[in-house]
């Protein structure tokens, strides 16, 4: 049982037309299993924020498809062409509402998917019931991620850390199929970072725990960062974006950004040491597959997720 | 923005000086007006005044009724009418364009038209079609107002980042929701900045239509007093108006407080 999530075919994307045409995305095939924690990375320009807002939904691909799979029977696949329920994203900035308070910004979306508007206009009192639920499941996951303090801040009044914290559970707490963080922690200082990525790792854990018993894990994450080691540290697989490589054998002008690299990666959860030498190693790869605009390669030539895992879970390893 | 802010007995001081010396000053200019002219009407002195305020306010002969009762409640009706539709329109219209590609299209341009005219050269225009009564001055007052409150609203809009919309969108709002919950609350600072900007030219345009075509409100009764240089009754409905002004100024900011806590909080 492959149980994938998310599924790329073909993706093409490209702005402008003409002479002017910008060709970003090609040929972007992928496939993602439910529970993994996918680190993206790629130089910056290559197109990293253009994947992402093509799979939430809010910019379509001008080619190929994305397909959502709610679960491993074909009928639920939903074709990906505007944004919903079921894939949730943080974005670098601007995640927050600036009118509503931390917990406030947290229930917000179990408002907006439990209840309509004449629900709360004329149910006034079961209404007031439920959203009292709402603020203490909020407030519940905000105390989980140590934002106790802050539960009624604004987000003007909190620092980048903190929003970015309450961002992570605005869209956890929906639950959505698959999460989507844009440099999340981009601004953040290392120890703040750390903080975040043990939190992203106890996700991880729980995936683990859901799988052994024979469920379907409930967070798929895709991480865009330009840290390696946080690539690596987080992600139980690595997904290298890059211009280089050699489409001059079968193109004349260039096609856009591929996948160039696609391999496994170690997990470092919370309490475990780091194998240094291990990740060292894989980080010199990295670079040179996908950083390195010397380097050439075939675009498959890094490209064995799915060839070194059967089923692509790491514990199969 | 420069500078440190200033401690509130500081800026009471400040406030107490500058006024005192205002009236000090209008004080000193009267009383050498009078010493050149002991009639002058043009600068009067505080006893002048003190008739003019009870001219004001006592009951009149003929009509048994008080300039100031019955002209204030003349303008502030038609003045209230005026707004309340000027703004109601502007948000429904702003937030439409806002929020509809299509409306947008198709209003916007009508907009920027209107919002080119000035209402008070258009009075005949009012005037031809909505006749003599109150809502020649509503019109006038909506005709004014609109256009500019509904682009600013508009413009608000356009500002607010994409990003809380998508992300609004994935969290399971409805096209409603959207509006009501993220679009409304986002801009409703801004859109209560604009409407006390406009009360300003929405008294402007009101007092212009009054001194042309009305048989009582302020605009009248300053236009009357003023032929006969009765500045004694004139300098006290400005004061009037002045203090109205105020008066708005400060119940929509403490609406706005009230309303949009984070807003004043933020920069601080
Ligand atoms: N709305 C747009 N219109 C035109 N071109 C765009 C648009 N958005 C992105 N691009 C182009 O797409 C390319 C990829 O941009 P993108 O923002 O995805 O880069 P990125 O990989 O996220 O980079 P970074 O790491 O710096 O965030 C760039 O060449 C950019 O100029
Ligand atoms: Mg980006």
């Amino acid at each position: 049982m492959e149980d994938i999530v998310l599924e790329l075919k073909n993706v093409n994307h490209w702005f402008g037309s003409g002479a002017k045409q910008n060709n970003v995305l090609y040929d972007l095939n992928l496939k993602i299993r439910a529970g993994q924690i996918v680190s993206l990375i790629g130089p910056s320009g290559c197109g990293k924020s253009v994947l992402l807002r093509a799979i939430v939904g809010t910019h379509p691909p001008r080619e190929g498809h994305i397909i959502v799979h709610a679960s491993d029977n074909v009928q639920s696949a939903i074709m990906k062409h505007k944004p919903g329920r079921d894939v949730g994203i943080v974005y670098q900035q601007y995640s927050l509402f600036p009118f509503l308070t931390a917990v406030q910004n947290v229930a917000f979306g179990l408002m907006l998917d439990q209840t309509n508007i004449p629900f709360r206009a004329f149910r006034p009192f079961k209404w007031r019931h439920l959203r009292k639920q709402h603020l203490a499941e909020a407030a519940t996951l905000l105390e989980r991620l140590k934002l106790k303090n802050a539960i009624h801040k604004y987000p003007s009044e909190m620092s980048g850390g903190m929003c970015q914290r309450v961002a992570i559970a605005q869209a956890l707490i929906m639950k959505p199929m698959i999460l989507l963080l844009d440099e999340p922690f981009g601004a953040l200082d290392e120890a703040t970072r750390t903080e975040l990525q043990d939190m992203l790792l106890t996700l991880y854990a729980e995936n683990n725990q859901t799988i052994q018993a024979g469920q379907r894990p409930p967070y798929t994450i895709i991480i865009v960062t330009h840290e390696l080691n946080e690539a690596i540290r987080v992600g139980d697989r690595v997904i290298g974006l890059s211009m280089n490589w050699n489409w001059r054998k079968d193109h004349a002008i260039y096609p856009g950004t591929t996948i160039v690299y696609d391999k496994r990666a170690p997990i470092f959860l919370p309490e475990q040491e780091i194998d240094y030498a291990m990740l060292k190693k894989q980080k010199e790869e990295i670079s040179h597959a996908v950083f390195d605009a010397s380097f050439q390669q075939d675009r498959d030539e890094f490209r064995q997720f799915w060839s070194e895992n059967k089923t692509g879970r790491s514990q199969d390893a | 923005m420069l500078g440190q802010p200033l401690k509130k007995i500081l800026r009471v001081l400040i406030i107490f000086l500058s006024l005192s010396f205002i009236i000090g000053g209008y004080t000193f200019l009267s009383h050498r007006q009078h010493q050149k002219n002991p009639k002058d009407k043009t600068i009067p002195t505080w006893s002048q005044l003190k008739n003019g305020v009870k001219k004001i306010c006592e009951k009149n002969r003929r009509s048994k009724k008080r300039w100031i009762v019955e002209d204030s409640k003349a303008s502030a009706e038609r003045l209230f009418w005026g707004l309340l539709w000027g703004i109601i329109g502007a948000i429904v219209i702003g937030l439409a364009i806002g929020c509809f590609p299509f409306v947008e299209a198709a209003f916007a341009p009508i907009l920027a038209i209107l919002a080119k005219l000035p209402p008070t050269a258009a009075l005949a225009l009012f005037f031809v079609m909505l006749g003599t009564g109150r809502n020649m001055y509503i019109g006038i007052i909506l005709v004014g107002i609109l256009p500019v409150l509904a682009q600013s609203i508009f413009l608000s809009i356009k500002d607010i980042p994409r990003e809380l919309v998508y992300k609004a969108i994935t969290l399971g709002a409805s096209k409603m929701e959207l509006v009501w919950n993220v679009i409304v609350r986002q801009i409703l600072p801004q859109m209560i900045n604009a409407v006390r900007l406009q009360i300003g030219p929405a008294l402007v345009y009101l007092i212009a239509a009054e001194y042309a075509c009305a048989h009582i409100g302020f605009g009248y009764r300053l236009r009357l007093q003023a032929r006969l240089v009765n500045m004694d009754v004139v300098y006290p409905y400005l004061v009037i108006l002045i203090v109205f002004g105020f008066l708005m100024d400060w119940l929509l900011k403490a609406i706005q407080i009230k309303l949009c806590k984070w807003y004043h909080k933020e920069g601080k």
